[in-house]
């Protein structure tokens, strides 16, 4: 049976419940998940941050590509080292749950992309992010060529004010024309 | 959702790190002062705004957790001074809230196949996630028609005849001719053992005389002192009633994705950013999945960024190969058409054969399943030398999908109305000569319970499509996956492994739905039948998804075609209706078995029982019919259809009015940076000047 120590306390929960588009038994089940992370000693205090690494030990986010930008967005740390909260871990898991908002996704899918954390996509990030799709290693890259062109198509599909990089406002204009984003957009634990 | 608030509160909760302030972009002048703007959030401090828009607006909040905390906090501690009534309304909302968000999570626990469905979508993504979801929805469909069909007919049906001492039940006995009413559905003497097999899979003999089909139920009309159940007039109304649940269903359903469709105009504009922004599936786990995900994707890119070079290379075509490309597709397309032709003409030459063959032994049953095999056979060889036409006529990728599903539908949907046509035209004497129909109204040799006949016809060919998908998967998909592991020849290996191919299946499930829909009135257990089977499918196909498949190298889009697959399924649903209307309303009912024996039409209850209602109901209900209700009903509709065309017209101005004006602000934007550039540059002169 579960230690009483690591429970979540009742007017926690339902303040959670307030913050969060998490249900009662997604947020006890991250609870109980999120402190098999952490070492048995350890457990009983509240706002104990998880390195990353271990953070990335969790089978939903062992293999995606994302995984390192997707800890240091939800991160709230002053060490810039992706570490996460159990807060943090409900703020992860509220963005990407079912009923989050299509504007709270696109927002964080947008900070996800943002490589160097500047607040625009420019080419860099973009090419940083076709490499996460397509794979890291050299046979599964697009080779230069391939990937200009795929950048300058990008750009001139999604660019409205022409400054070549693009912005919140116009990724939030492609994302709303997809819809299938919501539903691929999903974590569950 | 507004974000205008100041920027003190922004950066004075906690500092937000990733962002700049807008002083520090300006002096950096590396880029536009777009940033922080758009980028870094604000809250709405308005306090005339109600509690559970403020409540959502929280949530929606893309702040980390302490942000959000704090913020709640101050706005507990801002107690607007409400009355009492307003106090006791907000309580009772919020309390209201509460309820809904807890029975939705209950409803979702109980959600049939919820866990299967999401590793479904995880490890092979939304296409085949939504023929499961398909699946799901017909099985609850079915079940719910089952409900409705046993609750009205068949209990009343078992209640009836278990109560048949004769005390207050009226069974007319049909004044017909001799011959129109003998019926013997049990033949004498001693029988083969396996015919009890085929009787099973044929609705004939030992069940052909039970509640499954037509000709066992009475026309049994229970008057008592306070309670009176018509029987015929309940199986017709609830045949009809069965007709528009279904429909009322699928039109919901097909709501949201119609909304969807019409939002994103159907094509695929912006293909590339879309791809790259929104192409990921963070649902997937294993390092397997993610490998093949990501090389669908760079599959997809490159085969598209292939494509846009072959279409500037092809812009340059010279007329005379473009009439000779034309010509090719006009001249494919006749083929296609021919071989349509061809298995329609083949159909109806074995419905003919098999409706005349009489016989009881092993041979027969293949010739009574003659039909059901001619239209499997046509399905499967047709489409796939379709497929191999179109690899000649050079569309599109794009292009050739839709026609295939086109051809494939149009070849399922026709190839069943023909199978109709001929037993319509059969019954109904049209082939046969004049004289076997006179003395009855419809061919009473050949047929002398012509319900129950169809209702077997029907029967017979939801168990050969069941039969077929469990003996592809046995039979085919097995040992394919077995011959793939072990063998090591090449062309083994460039074959590959099965591929869930999404389309097909689909169109299978609205066949076989389409069948059931058409048999419901002839056979009611047909229904229950259905769910049974399409469970059993459900479980065989996710047997066979994770064993023997591999994830497709195109993925498919699920939400244009969810809108198709809905719309082939109404398109057999009208199939199905102009079947019911066509024997409610035409054909003379059977007068040797069934509810409808004593009258000339299935119709015809209805008006015999509308003269037993009270006089109020009667004429409230002529007065619906008549031409002075439904004439100004037709033009309201009218009115609320043209103001909601106008409507949706404004909103797309207004799209491409807002689109512009981005465009306009951001050249603003340049401008005023250049001049602040050119400014700060004089500026920094006039210093060095000094």
């Amino acid at each position: 049976m579960g230690t009483t120590a690591s429970q979540l306390q009742k007017d926690l929960l339902s303040e959670y419940q307030e913050l969060t588009f998490l249900t009662k038994q997604e947020i006890l089940l991250a609870h109980k998940r999120f402190s098999e992370l952490m070492a048995k000693e350890e457990r009983s205090s509240p706002s104990l941050r998880v390195p990353m690494e271990k953070i990335l030990t969790m089978p939903e986010l062992k293999s995606n590509p994302f995984r390192e930008r997707i800890c240091h967005v939800f991160s709230t740390s002053d060490m810039k080292d992706g570490s996460l909260t159990f807060e943090d871990f409900l703020d992860l898991l509220s963005a990407f749950s079912d009923s989050a908002t299509l504007e709270i996704k696109s927002h964080y899918a947008f900070r996800i992309f943002d490589f160097d954390d500047d607040g625009t996509l420019d080419c860099g990030d973009l090419e940083k992010l076709v490499n996460c799709l397509t794979g890291e290693t050299e046979d599964t890259r697009l080779n230069p060529e391939e990937m200009r062109q795929l950048i300058t198509n990008i750009l001139e599909e999604s660019d409205i004010d022409k400054d070549g990089t693009v912005n919140l406002s116009e990724f939030q204009h492609v994302i709303s024309r997809s819809p299938d984003f919501v539903s691929s957009f999903k974590i569950v634990l | 959702m507004d974000w205008n608030g100041s920027q003190r509160h922004g950066s004075a909760m906690g500092g937000y790190p990733s962002y700049p302030s807008p002083q520090e972009s300006l002096r950096l002048r590396r880029r536009p002062t777009n940033v922080a703007d758009q980028s870094s959030p604000q809250f709405n401090w308005n306090p005339d705004r109600k509690e559970d828009e403020r409540r959502q607006d929280l949530k929606e909040l893309p702040l980390p957790m302490a942000l959000k905390k704090s913020i709640w906090q101050v706005q507990q501690m801002k107690i607007p001074a409400v009355s009492r009534w307003q106090s006791w309304k907000m309580q009772k909302s919020k309390t209201l809230k509460r309820f809904r968000e807890s029975s939705g999570g209950a409803l979702a626990y109980v959600a049939l196949w919820r866990r299967v469905l999401q590793k479904i979508g995880g490890h092979f993504g939304g296409g085949v996630q939504s023929y499961f979801l398909f699946l799901r929805f017909l099985v609850v469909l079915n079940f719910l028609s089952f409900l409705l069909i046993a609750s009205f007919v068949l209990v009343p049906s078992i209640v009836f005849q278990s109560h048949n001492s004769g005390n207050n039940n009226t069974v007319n006995i049909s004044a017909g001719k001799e011959e129109c009413t003998t019926y013997d559905p049990n033949p004498q003497g001693l029988v083969h053992f396996y015919t009890y097999f085929i009787d099973l899979l044929t609705g004939t003999g030992f069940m052909e005389y039970s509640y499954l089909f037509y000709g066992y139920y009475n026309n049994t009309e229970v008057i008592t002192n306070d309670f009176s159940y018509n029987i015929p007039l309940a199986y017709l109304l609830t045949a009809g009633f069965y007709f528009i649940f279904c429909l009322i269903c699928i039109v919901i359903r097909m709501g949201s994705a119609v909304r969807i469709a019409v939002k994103t105009g159907g094509k695929a504009v912006g293909g590339y950013s879309t791809l790259v922004f929104t192409g990921w599936d963070y649902g997937l786990q294993g390092d397997r999945a993610v490998r093949l995900k990501q090389n669908s994707i760079r599959y997809q890119l490159q085969v598209d960024l292939e494509e846009e070079r072959i279409k500037l290379k092809a812009a340059s075509l010279t007329l005379a190969q473009i009439v000779g490309l034309y010509s090719l597709r006009a001249f494919l397309n006749l083929i296609v058409l021919a071989l349509i032709g061809g298995s329609f003409y083949g159909i109806f030459l074995a419905t003919e054969f098999s409706q005349g063959y009489q016989g009881t032994d092993f041979v027969s049953l293949v010739v009574e399943y003659l039909p059901s095999i001619v239209i499997t056979a046509a399905n499967f060889l047709v489409p796939f030398l379709c497929d191999q036409i179109a690899l000649l006529e050079r569309h599109s990728p794009s292009t050739t999908v839709i026609l295939a599903l086109l051809r494939a539908v149009f070849l399922r949907m026709i190839s069943l109305g023909v199978l109709l046509f001929t037993l319509w035209s059969q019954i109904t004497c049209r082939t046969a000569e004049r004289g076997t129909c006179q003395p009855c109204g419809y061919n009473h040799t050949l047929y002398p319970c012509w319900e129950t006949r169809v209702g077997q016809e029907m029967y017979k060919l939801a168990m050969f499509d069941f039969i077929t998908v469990i003996a592809v998967m046995i039979l085919v998909e097995f040992p394919r996956r077995m011959v793939v592991d072990h063998c090591s020849c090449k062309l083994v290996k460039f074959v590959g492994r099965q591929e869930f191919v999404v389309p097909q299946n689909v169109l299978g499930l609205v066949y076989g739905q389409t069948v059931v829909w058409v048999g419901a009135l002839f056979c009611p257990l047909l229904p229950v039948i259905n769910t049974v089977k399409f469970v059993i499918i459900f479980y065989c196909k996710r047997i066979t998804l994770f064993y023997n498949c591999r994830p497709a190298d195109r993925t498919f889009r699920s939400t244009s075609s969810n809108f198709f697959f809905l719309l082939v399924l109404l398109f057999g649903w009208m199939l199905a209706c102009l079947t019911l209307i066509y024997s409610v309303a035409v054909i003379h009912p059977s007068m040797s078995c069934g509810p409808f024996l004593s009258l000339t039409t299935m119709w015809r209850v209805v008006p015999n029982s509308f003269y037993s209602l009270s006089d109020t109901t009667r004429e409230f209900l002529l007065f619906i019919g008549s031409q002075a209700f439904s004439v100004p009903l037709f033009m309201l509709s009218c009115v609320v259809l043209a103001y909601v065309a106008a409507l949706a017209s404004v909103y797309g101005q207004s799209v491409s009015l807002l689109r512009a004006q981005l465009k306009l602000e951001g050249r603003d934007k340049k401008f005023l940076v250049k001049q602040i550039e050119e400014l700060s540059s004089v500026t920094k002169r006039r210093e060095q000047n000094f």
